[in-house]
């Protein structure tokens, strides 16, 4: 599993498409917490669902969690389910790729 | 050493910096806590940290307001989490945000080992109301004033840290 990260429109899943061609990409995986958080799935059981059923795939997730705290408390808890299931894909993730102004970094 | 720590909510920043301080000496360590448990939610996210540093050998002392008066004895390694909760007590809860910069100095200057939390929140774009606004001005001064002081500055991003300022202690 490789992941891209980046804040909002940073180029991630291009860069994501570009390096990894014909890999199956799983992109707004941030939308995907909330999702899963709506369904009653934890971050870790959702992070834990993913690698196994996809250990080959590319995830692609906009950075959320660098603003004032959220007045609503479902956003609070969103963020912090974002930040946990992204931890935990990151460090099984065999290259953590973040992107900024389109340019990539590879910080793992 | 004087350790910054960065980055968004959730990133891993607590993790790493217990990580770092593992590898520190064992003898007078110290957290300071500066977080007021105002609610169920914070209690549980204290509940959280609580555990995870359970067996590291901490002397915990919350402190939300006043760093310069916690009783933290010279050569102590200590993990203060967090400037962000530290600086809104202070410009809350009736203290002087001022004193926070030279207060984390004075900390720094004592103990052998700092490691200090802190947070990026700066980067959602949102137009916020003028005391908040002042809030985040307030908080990018007191975390470029740190970043000042520290050897070794990084951002954690997603428990991975990335190195703005030194190099990382081994870990």
């Amino acid at each position: 599993m490789k992941l891209y990260i980046g804040g909002a429109y940073q180029g991630q899943e291009e860069l994501a498409r570009s390096e990894n061609p014909g890999a199956l990409i799983v992109t707004n995986f941030h939308e995907t917490v909330r999702e899963a958080l709506l369904c009653g799935e934890t971050p870790d059981a959702l992070a834990a669902r993913v690698l196994r059923e996809h250990p080959d795939a590319v995830i692609v997730a906009d950075e959320i969690g660098a603003g004032i705290v959220p007045l609503a408390a479902e956003d609070r808890l969103w963020r912090e389910a974002v930040g946990r299931a992204l931890c935990l894909l990151a460090q099984r993730a065999q290259t953590v790729t973040r992107a900024v102004c389109g340019i990539g970094m590879r910080i793992k | 050493m004087t350790i910054l720590l960065t980055g968004g909510s959730g990133c891993g920043k607590s993790a790493y910096a217990e990580r770092l301080i593992d590898a520190m000496p064992r003898e007078g360590r110290v957290y300071l806590a500066t977080m007021r448990v105002a609610d169920d939610e914070s209690a549980l996210r204290v509940e959280r940290h609580r555990a995870r540093r359970a067996g590291r050998g901490f002397r915990t002392l919350e402190w939300p307001l006043a760093l310069g008066e916690a009783p933290v004895a010279a050569g102590s390694v200590a993990l203060l989490e967090d400037l962000p909760n530290l600086l809104a007590n202070e410009m809350f809860s009736g203290g002087d945000w001022r004193r926070v910069a030279p207060d984390l100095a004075a900390l720094a200057a004592k103990c052998r080992h700092l490691v200090i939390v802190t947070n990026d929140v700066f980067s959602d774009g949102v137009a916020y109301d003028g005391q908040t606004r002042e809030y985040m001005r307030r908080l990018a001064l007191i975390n470029r004033a740190a970043a000042e002081l520290s050897d070794y500055a990084a951002e954690v991003v997603y428990s991975i840290p990335v190195t703005l300022k030194g190099e990382a202690p081994c870990v």
